[in-house]
């Protein structure tokens, strides 16, 4: 019999989309995920006992709404692709809710951390968010989860942050390549989490030329702490892999080997594949890595060709920054400081005005999001948005632990807001009350 | 005419087809520990009935190989793996000489690491002094560029009787299967051999002139000749063999699910898209999954002689089997136990499967009928629940295209044939179960036999070209040669066809018993930094597994 067999239960699901391009030559071309799929059937991954490959399921439209405010109507931002990816991530989501697996890895694309709470369009080739998708029909189906998401792909993870910005009962981490030197520009220490939710959103950037051992170090000396602290009861790796030396996008040093390791060290129950365009050098290998890590298989045989430790080593300026900036981060998400930056208090409402660029679609979004900053629950959000497409929508969401008094609070703005007459759009997002509603077009009174 | 012999576990089956129908048949006990007696005994008696001329063809089912494999009467094979990096080589080890060789190969069949033939020429040391004179070379990624095992063959050539390798078996990805085909082929190869020439010259001795085929796990044949290099593709043809039976027999072209009701188990296979479904990468050899085309056949645990248990949760059937039925000397009711005191049959000792049934049913409130009414049922509905779980895998399984997922087509089987020992005695149930038409064929209990004489050569044909590389390579066939820049899809397509026609015209077939077609093509640009580099063009043709359309008509019959 097989000497190989998996530690623990691993579904992977799946889907490289081989039908499907941003465009020709765009690095989320057909050819992303062919030299992965290579590997890990060469490798025989799928005949490990412990290890099965699954089919995505097709996300709805239903589950993007109850998510994104998408303007102005949803089946114009979203294709078939993203359903399917989507899909992809609520299959491994449901694996493990349902204990058919201990852990699951959605192989899929397109991806979607760049993705935020409304959506005009594409930004940074994600048009919706498909871990918060995912997220949102676990918890619909399975009650509250306290959910904690580590992003670990080479850019911020700014559509993940604005989507739970307000969510105290999501931990959001991200660490990136620092944002002065790459897309989306975000991302920085003191980005902690609306007045309702601070703390529950963490960033950890990080300088060109990271390596291992300052991916490892941060792993273990920062983010699992606050992931023991925080106590959840899933944890979702957005499992971005651009940020191998090999990625032509990015400036980082990392390897197969230091992925496999971070897995290790996250024990993350679900990941979702994000970013990655090294796709013969690198994805093949951290895939793999990543996969036999999960299993709980041995990794230590996984190199990619051209790997030598010493020419991607970190400076030990690189080192003692990291150091510094894990105990500077420790101590303000402990501590966050009292006055934030990112808006102003007007009544009882907290108020940030955004300017957001989707760069895929060329297109510019002006935004006021408001949250109502209550001592009882989250708070309502309230978020009013124009494009240069799409005239002033307006977004409302009552969250899933909401007080009686925001309950109403939130059916009243939707209500007059969809009566003014000064929305093309209006959006109810009631996950108290499970209620998603559309109110359209044309101006009413 | 066209003769088909089907050595099973238990018989060995013959049948003489002519245009016109069947001609001779016959049911011989196997035995066990010489085929050769069982397939000249049948031999025999076809020819008695039929003489020696008429015979055109002859396809043969053996378990011989399955058998020296089950219970390792195999040989000791000098095993040669040079992994790369990945998944550690060491895990797959199979076998008492198996060495690892550093080396590398990539997904594009670009040399990453130098073959160690040192370690190689090591390895070929110890096999010498152990008197190891088979071999199997393996190298990861193989199908992309043999270099490697082509390498380990001409070291090792010296020492050797027969080298195997790896990417002769199959032109698809599985380092492990890769090993697994590889080791058990030489494993067999020399017994496999002896045997060949033993029907050979059996036949010969007979005054008969067939050409001869050997069936595969997948319904079709191969020449003789061919397995003699190939004989792990001989192994487990007999469930195969059973399923093309029923297809000619009941000339089946919808979506269909086929039963097949024995001892211990029921086999299940899927006709779907006019032909039976295969499994997606190849069979499980004593455990060990392989690169072996098989037909995807599932077993449930309920067969004729499948125990009946009362347990907290009810009265249950299978999987366990406990010894024969009691109407045949067993010592605990089984389903034809049931079956008998239900008056549905009138198998054996009738008397001593109502005793059974009584002594089980005393003192659980139930008398001896509602005992076997129960544990009808409730074979029935595990049947029924383990067919539709197979129906929902095979609508389950994983596709890579946005056009699949949204488009694919969906198996949906209109009817359930059922053949096999109580086949008949459980239709009116099962028909009670199922909502489509269940189906008893007549002929069934020569089906394999049938499905034997019937089959026609499969084969597959993986072509796999990297235009920036300039290379196209078809690994089964032993192909390798240089493409130019303009190397695209069409010409890959037109050129796998082409060399699957001119491959099936040397097994033996003409044109219109085996069409071939294509069954993936894809072509990826390749690009880096936005620059087009050339396609990566992957196109798999085959023959699939079918029934000969001329004789078709001759064993059809109404079902
Ligand atoms: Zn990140
Ligand atoms: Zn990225
Ligand atoms: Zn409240």
């Amino acid at each position: 019999m097989s000497v190989l067999k998996a530690a623990r239960e691993l579904g992977i699901v799946f889907f490289p989309a081989f039908d499907w391009a941003i465009s020709p030559t765009h690095p989320e071309r057909q050819e992303r995920l062919l030299y992965t799929l290579d590997q890990l059937k060469e490798e025989g991954v799928f005949d490990i006992p412990g290890i099965r490959e699954y089919k995505p399921e097709v996300a709805g439209e239903g589950d993007v709404d109850r998510v994104h405010f998408c303007f102005p109507e949803t089946s114009g931002v979203v294709s078939p692709s993203h359903l399917v990816s989507a899909g992809g991530a609520i299959r491994a989501g449901r694996l493990v809710m349902e204990k058919k697996a201990a852990k699951a890895f959605a192989l899929v694309r397109p991806p979607g951390h760049h993705a935020m709470k409304c959506v005009h369009g594409a930004r940074g080739f994600c048009n919706i968010n498909i871990e918060a998708v995912m997220i949102e029909r676990l918890r619909e189906e399975y009650g509250p989860l306290r959910v904690a998401i580590v992003d670990t792909d080479c850019h911020h993870g700014d559509g993940t942050q604005d989507i739970y910005w307000n969510d105290p009962d999501t931990l959001f981490i991200s660490l990136h390549q620092d944002g002065r030197t790459l897309y989306p520009g975000t991302g920085f220490a003191h980005e902690l989490g609306g007045p309702g939710a601070l703390g529950a959103t963490v960033n950890v950037p990080l300088p060109p030329g990271t390596s291992d051992e300052g991916f490892l170090y941060v792993a273990e000396h920062l983010i699992r702490p606050l992931l023991d602290d925080f106590k959840p009861d899933l944890v979702v790796n957005s499992a971005g892999q651009d940020n191998h030396f090999s990625d032509p996008i990015t400036d980082m040093a990392f390897s197969a080997q230091g992925y496999a390791k971070l897995t290790e060290i996250l024990d993350a129950d679900l990941a979702v594949l994000e970013g990655g365009y090294s796709i013969q050098g690198a994805l093949p290998y951290v895939n793999l890595g990543i996969v036999l890590s999960m299993a709980g298989l041995d990794y230590s045989h996984v190199r990619e060709p051209g790997f030598e430790p010493s020419r991607v080593r970190q400076g030990s300026a690189v080192t003692d920054y990291i150091r510094r900036q894990c105990v500077d981060i420790r101590k303000l998400v402990k501590n966050p400081p009292p006055r934030q930056r990112s808006g102003e208090m007007v009544g009882e409402w907290f108020v940030r005005r955004k300017t957001l660029y989707y760069d895929t679609d060329h297109i510019t979004e002006y935004q006021t999001e408001s949250v109502l900053v209550c001592p009882d629950c989250p708070g309502v959000l309230k978020i009013e948005s124009e494009s240069s497409r799409t005239p002033l929508c307006l977004g409302v969401q009552i969250p899933i632990r909401a007080c009686p008094r925001c309950r109403s609070e939130g059916e009243r703005v939707f209500t007059e807001g969809a009566k003014s007459g000064r929305y093309a759009v209006s959006r109810l997002i009631d996950r108290a009350g499970k209620r998603y509603e559309r109110v359209g077009g044309v101006a009413v009174g | 005419m066209l003769l088909g012999i089907d050595v099973g576990g238990t018989h060995t089956d013959a049948v003489l087809i002519g245009r016109q129908g069947i001609v001779a048949m016959a049911k011989i006990k196997t035995d066990h520990d010489n085929l050769l007696v069982s397939i000249r005994d049948a031999l025999e008696s076809i020819v008695s009935v039929a003489g020696p001329e008429g015979v055109s063809r002859l396809n043969l089912s053996t378990t011989l190989s399955t058998n020296a494999i089950v219970e390792g009467d195999t040989e000791p094979v000098g095993m040669f793996v040079s992994g790369g990096p990945g998944i550690d080589p060491v895990l797959y080890r199979v076998g008492d000489h198996y060495f690892t060789a550093a080396g590398c190969i990539d997904h594009r069949g670009e040399e990453t690491g130098a073959l160690d033939e040192s370690a190689v020429v090591q390895g070929m040391a110890a096999c010498r002094e152990a008197g190891v004179s088979v071999f199997a070379a393996v190298s990861k990624f193989s199908t992309r560029n043999p270099d490697h095992e082509n390498r380990i063959k001409e070291l090792v050539h010296p020492l050797a009787d027969y080298v195997a390798m790896g990417h002769d078996f199959s032109g698809r990805l599985g380092f492990g299967r890769r090993i697994n085909t590889a080791y058990f082929n030489s494993a067999v190869w020399r017994l496999y051999n002896r045997f060949v020439d033993a029907v050979q010259q059996s036949v010969l001795s007979m005054g008969l002139r067939p050409r001869i085929n050997v069936l595969k796990a997948d319904g079709g044949a191969m020449p003789l000749s061919m397995s003699r290099h190939l004989p792990i593709q001989s192994i487990l043809s007999g469930p195969a063999a059973s399923v093309m039976g029923i297809i000619a027999i009941c000339d089946i072209r919808e979506d269909a699910v086929i039963l097949d009701i024995g001892g211990t188990t029921t086999d299940m296979a899927v006709f779907a898209g006019s032909a039976p479904l295969v499994e997606r990468e190849g069979i499980a050899i004593s455990g060990r999954p392989t690169l072996v085309r098989a037909l995807r056949v599932k077993s449930i645990g309920v067969g004729g002689d499948s125990a009946i248990q009362i347990t907290p949760q009810g009265v249950t059937v299978g999987p366990k089997r406990l010894g024969p039925p009691m109407a045949f000397g067993g010592a605990h009711p089984t389903l034809v136990d049931a079956l008998n005191v239900q008056n549905v049959i009138a198998y054996g000792n009738v008397a001593a499967s109502f005793a059974g049934m009584a002594a089980l049913a005393e003192g659980s409130g139930l008398d001896p009928e509602t005992l076997a009414d129960y544990a009808i049922a409730a074979a029935v509905n595990k049947i029924r629940e383990e067919v539709a779980g197979f129906v929902r895998e095979i609508n389950d399984r994983p596709v890579y295209t946005i056009y699949e997922m949204l488009e694919g087509r969906k198996v949906a089987p209109a009817k359930v044939y059922v053949m096999g020992g109580p086949a008949l005695a459980l239709s009116a149930l099962l028909q009670d179960a199922f909502s489509q038409e269940v189906v008893v064929p007549e002929n069934f209990a020569v089906a394999n036999a049938v499905g034997a004489a019937l089959a026609r050569p499969t084969f597959s044909v993986e072509l796999f070209a990297d235009t920036a590389r300039g290379r196209m390579v078809v690994p089964s066939l032993g192909l390798s040669r240089e493409v130019g820049r303009d190397y695209d899809l069409a010409a890959a397509e037109a050129d796998a066809l082409a060399l699957l026609r001119e491959h099936v015209r040397y097994l033996g077939a003409e044109d219109d018993e085996a069409p071939v077609e294509t069954v993936e093509r894809s072509s990826f640009n390749m690009v880096d930094d936005s620059t087009f580099l050339g396609r990566n063009i992957r196109v798999v043709c085959q023959v699939r597994p079918g029934v000969l359309p001329q004789y078709r008509e001759a064993v059809t019959c109404p079902c």
